[in-house]
């Protein structure tokens, strides 16, 4: 059962390690910045990148370009490619329960699309035009993207769109969570339309967080405890951010704070329950300083951040960079699936930073060029130590 | 020039003319002293400005891509969310020294403010600061578009202002004191002449009376000479020799 998740695992671990040996990848492309790359020195796969180039040059209705739209980029292009088409093979080869574990990496994806879709049928888009901008991962049916948009604005036509399209999507069960708890407020429709789609969002993704996490559990062994952990911090790292992020916003306002705040954080992770009941209390910075002082893998996360930043670095910056960390150590083991999570994930960061090198080209700003998380790199600080050995 | 009749009362009109043009000319050349004033300063001002919108301009939008690195790409929720104006740009009219003058004012319409909640589960620090510094961009552009009309329209002006000036200096108040000269000078020649002419009849009349002087004077002494005195004056009544009868009645 798990042969061929291994055996794919083993390449995508082989080529890392391949990519590896390029460690001047980044140096070369924030040195000189205005060098087009040469493709077959490039670290990826060959045959991959020479495909890539052709559907960018000649197919103008590939998903990957148009989602990329102005942001075309050849490298930016290959890597999103590369990362789309190997995970529709994995998906395609896979086998359960490897098959669920993969679409459930999807469902993240297929939750901001339907957003999307929502927000921009209320103001009235052009389909077409929304289904460019969904992203390839999570992309449902297209017959069932293009009934999406075709319900009107009324009451009644918002019961139906739940009612018969978003139901039987994989993120159907979200919604249905999502409305039952808001129950209170009335009619779906009324939900869908006076809640902010921000809101609706990480409350969809919070119910995602927890169904994954079962269903994580449900495996069992490896998978278990490493992807679980994965799961944990990514609803801490979700809580903390929702709580901060409320600071100024109408969330933050007492009424608010117990009925809507709480309800977005995850009913998991290492902050649940003690530290996130004591989050649903905080109410500026400083208690949420002093909240997170009492748990130790977060204080260090947010001393970056009440140091405002004085070599430059965010919250945001802090979490991707123990995120990445851990998701490289994910992806170095063996014999789970917490591998092909990471596998994604890193691979977004690196899309992140690529458009983080273009945009500083672009916009020629040399000194923050360097204010990126290398994924894999040697001079990461948690692989300090291991920079005297081997190369 | 010529067209004019050098009259008394044409010098008259003329003289009011040059007048109204000299004072014109005084208050036109006042106006353009203050557009030039106002002109520097809206120069410097835009020039302040713009090296300021450099550098905030570039700030402004490399925090964009800082947020974006944190939170994601956010555009499309923010383009497809509804959208209702924060702030918005009121047109007003300055005036000086008579020239109206476009103005660009910023002002919030307190709408609430949209996506508030945009980059909850991350970044939204980032996505505020970006709010911020375009809230503030956005001022300076206004600012600076305003700066700019102005300008424009003061430079239109102040062109105009100048041409008037110069046409009034160099053409109108000259020709008009050449019509004037020519007046005066016209009106001289005609007292000339008719001087010279009165000093003749006077002098033809002298020679006249000394002439009649002379004749009297030598038949008087021709008279006396033969003793009778010449009875100055003809007092013999002229009817006498009128006799009536002389004339046939006349019948018609």
């Amino acid at each position: 059962m798990f042969w061929f998740a291994a055996v794919f695992l083993e390449w995508l671990q082989y080529e890392c390690c391949r990519r590896r040996c390029k460690q001047s990848f980044y140096e070369n492309i924030t040195a000189t910045p205005t060098r087009s790359y040469d493709v077959t020195s490039s670290d990826y796969n060959y045959d991959l990148w020479k495909r890539g180039l052709n559907i960018l040059q000649s197919d103008s209705s590939c998903s990957v370009r148009k989602y990329l739209g102005n942001l075309l980029n050849a490298r930016l292009f290959l890597l999103f490619f590369q990362l789309v088409v190997e995970f529709q093979y994995l998906r395609t080869q896979a086998v359960e329960p490897l098959a669920t574990f993969l679409d459930f990496i999807t469902y993240e994806y297929m939750i901001e699309n339907v957003m999307l879709l929502l927000k921009g049928t209320l103001s009235g888009r052009d389909i077409n035009e929304l289904i460019a901008q969904c992203h390839p991962l999570g992309m449902f049916k297209e017959s069932t993207m293009r009934s999406i948009p075709t319900f009107e604005s009324s009451p009644r036509g918002y019961q139906d769109l739940y009612q018969t399209v978003l139901v039987d999507t994989p993120v159907g069960p979200y919604f249905s969570l999502f409305l039952q708890e808001s129950a209170g407020r009335g009619e779906v429709s009324n939900v869908l339309e006076e809640v902010e789609i921000e809101i609706i969002k990480s409350s969809l993704i919070k119910y995602w967080i927890e169904d994954f996490a079962n269903y994580v559990d449900s495996l069992g062994g490896a998978t278990a405890e490493i992807m679980g952990d994965l799961l944990k911090v990514r609803a801490d790292t979700n809580a903390i951010n929702i709580t901060l992020n409320s600071f100024g916003t109408p969330l933050n306002e007492p009424a608010m704070r117990a009925s809507d705040r709480k309800r977005l954080y995850p009913a998991l992770g290492h902050l649940y329950p003690a530290g996130t009941s004591m989050l649903g209390d905080v109410s500026d910075e400083d208690e949420l300083g002093r909240v997170l002082d009492l748990f130790p893998q977060y204080s260090s996360v947010w001393n970056i951040h009440a140091a405002g930043g004085s070599d430059g670095k965010s919250i945001d910056d802090a979490f991707y960079e123990r995120d990445v960390m851990q998701l490289e150590l994910a992806f170095e083991g063996q014999m789970h699936y917490g591998a092909f999570y990471a596998y994604v994930k890193l691979k977004e960061q690196e899309i992140r930073n690529l458009v983080w090198i273009s945009e500083c080209i672009l916009q020629q700003q040399k000194e923050e060029i360097h204010k990126f998380v290398p994924v894999f790199s040697f001079n990461a600080p948690w692989r300090a130590g291991s920079k005297k050995q081997g190369r | 020039m010529s067209e004019v009749p050098p009259t008394r009362m044409n010098q008259q009109v003329f003289k009011g003319k040059k007048k109204a043009a000299e004072t014109g000319h005084g208050l036109l050349k006042k106006k353009a002293d203050a557009l030039k004033v106002k002109f520097m300063g809206y120069a410097k001002a835009i020039a302040e400005t713009k090296s300021g919108m450099a550098s905030d301009s570039s700030s402004a939008f490399f925090s964009l891509t800082q947020a974006e690195y944190a939170a994601g790409n956010f555009k499309q929720k923010v383009s497809e969310g509804s959208m209702t104006a924060r702030v918005r740009v009121g047109a007003g009219i300055d005036n000086v020294a008579g020239v109206k003058l476009p103005v660009f004012t910023y002002y919030e319409t307190g709408a609430a403010t949209d996506n508030a909640s945009l980059g909850l589960v991350g970044g939204g620090k980032k996505i505020q600061l970006v709010r911020t510094k375009y809230t503030a961009l956005l001022q300076n552009l206004i600012k600076l578009a305003s700066l700019q009309t102005s300008f424009v329209t003061l430079d239109e002006a102040m062109k105009i202002t100048n041409r008037r000036v110069n046409a009034l200096e160099n053409v109108t108040i000259p020709k008009i004191q050449r019509v004037l000269d020519y007046i005066e000078r016209e009106l001289d020649e005609l007292e000339r002449e008719d001087f010279t002419r009165l000093k003749l009849v006077q002098s033809k009349k002298n020679a006249e009376i000394e002439e009649n002087q002379k004749i009297k004077d030598a038949a008087a002494a021709e008279m006396f000479a033969m003793g009778i005195t010449v009875q100055e004056g003809n007092d013999a009544d002229i009817t006498a020799a009128y006799d009536a009868g002389d004339d046939a009645d006349v019948v018609f």
